[in-house]
Parts: structure tokens; C-alpha cells; sequence
């Protein structure tokens, strides 16, 4: 009981203290309103390139505003801590590293889901694409997936603010990967070979071309491996990222490498 | 199980670090040189230094966030090393300024999230969040959030987070830096109480007259090394057989001060500045009467209050911090 305390209140208390975008102007200015427009950027152009059609953008950007909050988000839930002075007195709480952070993911793949959402919706009533009811609670699940694999992609990202100061040069550099490589707006069979390599570790890649199935109508069993897929590469990212939240607090206890207090 | 709430033998810490990329150069600093103290049980210790003197790597050592070069150090019988989880459970941490809190949360958000992530039970955060507030005079205010704060409401929120799991050790780090001198009575109030209850309370400052007023025993420790250990009254023997001389100044200048250190029978002289006012302290031998030589060597500057006292704890400290400028520096213990 105290551990899921631990991961739900201290979670949310932790967003409301940490994240940036939690008042009403940016948060809607920034991520609700930004990635409607990005998908409309996206769609004019593919239309006026003739690479895809408008239903290949507007999943593709609906699955990709999910990771906007949670790769920035992941990137606060540490950096954040240096900017306040906060991080000596949560790295010497005596529970687990682990519930902790992993508290901090929830409502970032909460917020990623919620705009996900909200830019699949919007971009379909505005560009008049037509989604099967019945592939709804797949697509919901499609987005789902990927925010929380985004989650834990922000989080390994985070992790990466305990040893490195300039870590949102990381979170800026990733967003600009994640819009490149994962298939969203560039077709994957576009993309060198290497590129689409990396693309298939990066969260979004999988639950993409999972959603581009539903949305399609092929129905949750056509779509099923690519969310596992995604699921796994999630799950890489929780492991990866309590493994170098680990060493970095070990290290930093060695190579007084933080500017903890 | 020991009998001390902290111990710690040979403590040393050496920092590395390495600037540049083409052609790195390293350093080492050492910044804590073979720290050997305990701490009974409920009591009031102090830790004095000047800046960089190894004060707070000596508190980041015994509070886990650092691990010794060398040395070992227990708290409350656990080792800081290896047993972090069980030394966590069982201290809090303090320290001055401004940061260290959430600001875009209130006092009693910031106090719940580190109720969760110091383990107090979910049925008493509550009524432990209120006794805090209470202990710390912020009822009132909590819901207001700490962006808002005053540094003296900032700094009792501070001592409030490091008592929510009820330490045995609180680590005060200079907990009363830059508070005014209310809010610094409030705060010597607070800890005096808290030492009254039989937490034990390690606490670091600048001040000499709060050391003095709250300590059981003080440590000065100076480039990396313990100087001097005792009781208020013990250490205050640093400075038998000197009286002190002071003389409020104006353009007081270091060629001036450098000859005054030079004359026959002055041991200490140092010039502090408040406001507009240099403070000139002159440390003498007793029996030597500095006071014309050293008004002779002030002749042009404009002077003010002239007073001759006896030493206080204050002199003391400077009398053996800057001994270590000595050529041999051998550790004095004085009682204790």
C-alpha cells in the first residue's frame, strides 16, 4: 500500500512540483494546440508532395504528440531537481529509486495519452478522416502504449541528468530523432537502412504502425504485435532507465559528480 | 549497538576533477584531510570552520551523499557506506539559503511529498505535517506556496521536512545563513528544543555567539582537519593570556594592518567591514598594551569607538584558525 502511495501521490506531486507546462496557457499553448499544427504542417505537405495520404500524418502525428510531454517531462522530472536544489533530499530518501521515478512516469504517460488523444481527434475532424468506431479502444490502447514508452524513454533521458548537466541538449536532440526516425512523417522505407534500425529501438515506431493499422480497420488482431512491440521497447527503456538511475547515484556518491545540495 | 549517535575515524575526502577537452588538466582538492569525531547520544554538536574548511563535505559524508576516500564513519551504528538505507531511516538534513524546496508547491505539498519519500506511515502524515507546522510557526501560511516565502519561513520549512520521520540525527547545515536576527532567535529556539526532546543535532555555522549558545561540545575544523574539540568555555582557553583591542575605522589599509600584525606582543589583527565601518580586531598578549602603537600606526585614518574587552568564543576561533597558517599545526584537543 505505502509503495503505491509512494507511486501515485508522490507521482502526482512530483509532476505538479516539477513539470513545466502544468498552467493552463502553456499547457494547452504548448501541448495541445502546437501539435495540431504540426500535424496540419505535416498533412498540407504530404498532400503537396503526394508521399501519403492525410490519414498516414494525422496518426503518424497523433502518436507522436504523446512523446512531446513525456521526453521534456522525463527531462524535468531530474534536471528540475537541480534547479530547485531538491535532489540531495530526495536522494537520500531511503525508499526504493525505483517507485520513485517510476511514480514520475505515470502522469507524464498520462498527459501524453490525454494529447495524443486530443490530436487525433482534432486533426480527423479537420481534415475529415473517417475512423472506425470499432477500432476506437484500439487506437486508445495503440496511444497508450506508446505514451508510457515514451514515459520511460523520457525517464532513461532523465536518468541521464544525474550525470550530465546539459541533458536538454539530450531531450531537444531526441525529439528532433524521434520526428525523423520512427516512421511518424518520413515512410520508413524511406529512410537508409541504419536510420530505420534505430527507428525500431525508438518508442512511437511500433505503436505508429500499429495505430496506422486500426485506423485503417484491420482490426486489434493485425495491429497486436506491433503494440507488443512497442510494450517491449517500453520496457527497455523502465530497465534501462533504473539501471542508470542506479549507477549515476552510486557514482555520484564516488565522484561527487552532482551538485546535489 | 555503539554509544554514539555519529562516529568517525580517519575521515578523509579527496575531489578529482578535470576541466578542458583538448588538453585536460586535473586537480585535486583535498577537503577533508583525517576527521576523527563522535557525537553522544542527544547531544548539541557543533562543527566551526571558515569557508571551505570541509565542514559540509564532512556532513555530506556522514549523511550518505558522499562515500569517504578513506576513514569509516557509523551513524547510529550503521556505516555510512554500505548501510545507507538504514542511516537514511534515521537522520534529516538541513541546510541554509534559499533552495532545496519546491517552489511552484505549498509548504504542505512539499511536506507531503517528502513524507512519502522518507516512509512516514500514510495514517500519521497528517497529524505529523500539522505538528510540524505548528513546531515551526508556518500554521497559517501552509497552503500558500513557497515561492512566496520569506528566507526565515523557507528556513523553518526546511527544519520542518528534515524532522518529518522523526530523526534521531539532524545534520543543521549553516541553517541560519543570511536570516535575519529574529528569525535566527526563532530558529537557535527550535533547535534548542529539539535537543531538549534527545534528537541529536550536528550543526554547522559562521556564528560564533549561536555555537555559544547552543553546542554541548564544538569542533573547529580547518583546511580539512579538526583543530580544535572542546566544550564553549574549553575552547575559549585558545585565547588565554590576550585581551582585544578594537577600534572602529574608516580606509583602514593592508599595508597598515600588515605592520600592526608586526608589532611586538600582537598576535592576531584582522578588519571586518559592516556597513561603512571597518572593525579592526587586534588579539594581544595580556600583558603587552598594544594600544598606542597600533593608533600610532593608524595615524590618517579616520577612527571612531575605541574599546579594549576580554576575548570571547569568537576570539578563540580566529586565535586557532589561524594558527594553521603556522608552520607546525598540531592538534589540540582541550578537554572534551
Amino acid at each position: 500500500m505505502a509503495l503505491f502511495r509512494l507511486i501515485g501521490t508522490g507521482g502526482v506531486i512530483a509532476y505538479r512540483a516539477l513539470f513545466n507546462w502544468t498552467t493552463p496557457s502553456m499547457f494547452i499553448g504548448s501541448l495541445l494546440v502546437g501539435p495540431i499544427f504540426q500535424l496540419l504542417f505535416f498533412a498540407y505537405l504530404g498532400r503537396q508532395l503526394g508521399v501519403a495520404d492525410d490519414r498516414f500524418y494525422i496518426v503518424g502525428n497523433a502518436v507522436l504528440a504523446a512523446s512531446l510531454s513525456c521526453v521534456f517531462g522525463g527531462t524535468m522530472a531530474v534536471a528540475n531537481e537541480r534547479r530547485f536544489g531538491t535532489l540531495g533530499h530526495v536522494l537520500l530518501s531511503p525508499r526504493s529509486r525505483t517507485a520513485v521515478f517510476l511514480g514520475r512516469v505515470l502522469p507524464y504517460a498520462g498527459n501524453g495519452l490525454l494529447i495524443a488523444a486530443s490530436t487525433l481527434t482534432v486533426g480527423a475532424l479537420l481534415l475529415g478522416l473517417r475512423v472506425p468506431v470499432r477500432a476506437l479502444p484500439g487506437l486508445l490502447l495503440a496511444l497508450a502504449v506508446a505514451a508510457l514508452a515514451c514515459g520511460f524513454f523520457g525517464l532513461t533521458l532523465g536518468a541521464l541528468g544525474l550525470r550530465f548537466r546539459d541533458v536538454w541538449v539530450v531531450s531537444n536532440v531526441s525529439v528532433a530523432l524521434l520526428l525523423l526516425l520512427t516512421g511518424v512523417n518520413v515512410p520508413a522505407a524511406g529512410l537508409p537502412g541504419w536510420m530505420r534500425a534505430v527507428g525500431e529501438a525508438l518508442p512511437i515506431t511500433h505503436a505508429a504502425r500499429g495505430a496506422r493499422q486500426l485506423a485503417a480497420g484491420e482490426g486489434l488482431a493485425a495491429a497486436a504485435p506491433a503494440l507488443a512491440a512497442e510494450a517491449a521497447v517500453g520496457l527497455g527503456y523502465a530497465l534501462l532507465a533504473a539501471a542508470l538511475l542506479k549507477i549515476f547515484e552510486a557514482e555520484s556518491r564516488r565522484r561527487a559528480s552532482l551538485d546535489a545540495l | 549497538m555503539s554509544g554514539y549517535a555519529i562516529e568517525a575515524v580517519g575521515l578523509r575526502r579527496t575531489y578529482r576533477s578535470r576541466t578542458g577537452w583538448l588538453r585536460p588538466q586535473r586537480r585535486e582538492v583535498e577537503a577533508v584531510r583525517g576527521v576523527d569525531l563522535t557525537v553522544g547520544n542527544g547531544e548539541l554538536f557543533g562543527l566551526l570552520g571558515p569557508n571551505g574548511a570541509g565542514k559540509t563535505t564532512t556532513i555530506k559524508l556522514l549523511n550518505t551523499l558522499l562515500i569517504p576516500t578513506a576513514g569509516t564513519a557509523r551513524v547510529c551504528g550503521h556505516d555510512v557506506v554500505t548501510q545507507t538505507r538504514e542511516v537514511r531511516r534515521r537522520i534529516g538534513y538541513v541546510f541554509g539559503g534559499d533552495r532545496g524546496l519546491y517552489d511552484r508547491l505549498s509548504a504542505r505539498d512539499n511536506l507531503r511529498y517528502f513524507a512519502e519519500l522518507y516512509g512516514v506511515p500514510a495514517r500519521e502524515q497528517k497529524r505529523r505535517i500539522a505538528e510540524l507546522l505548528d513546531l515551526v510557526r508556518l500554521t497559517g501560511r501552509e497552503q500558500e506556496r513557497v515561492e512566496g516565502y520569506s528566507r526565515g519561513m523557507r528556513q523553518r520549512l526546511h527544519i520542518a521536512r528534515g524532522l518529518l520521520h522523526r530523526p534521531r540525527v539532524l545534520f543543521l547545515d549553516e541553517p541560519s545563513i543570511g536570516v535575519d536576527p529574529v528569525a535566527a532567535r526563532e530558529l537557535r529556539r527550535t533547535v534548542a528544543d529539539l535537543a531538549a526532546t534527545g534528537t541529536t543535532v550536528l550543526l554547522t555555522t559562521h556564528y560564533m555567539a549561536e555555537a555559544d549558545e547552543l553546542c554541548d561540545r564544538i569542533a573547529v575544523i580547518a583546511n580539512g582537519t579538526i583543530q580544535a574539540l572542546g566544550t564553549p568555555a574549553e575552547l575559549r582557553h585558545h585565547a588565554d593570556g590576550r585581551q582585544v583591542l578594537e577600534v572602529e575605522a574608516y580606509g583602514v589599509a593592508d599595508a597598515q594592518l600588515a605592520a600592526i600584525h608586526a608589532l611586538p606582543g600582537v598576535r592576531e589583527a584582522s578588519v571586518t567591514v559592516t556597513g561603512a565601518t571597518q572593525v579592526l580586531t587586534v588579539q594581544s598578549d595580556a600583558g603587552v598594551d598594544v594600544q598606542a602603537a597600533v593608533l600610532r600606526e593608524l595615524d590618517g585614518v579616520r577612527l571612531g569607538r575605541v574599546t579594549a574587552r576580554q576575548p570571547t568564543l569568537e576570539d578563540a576561533y580566529v586565535a586557532i584558525v589561524n594558527r594553521i597558517n603556522a608552520p607546525t599545526r598540531p592538534l589540540e584537543a582541550v578537554g572534551g
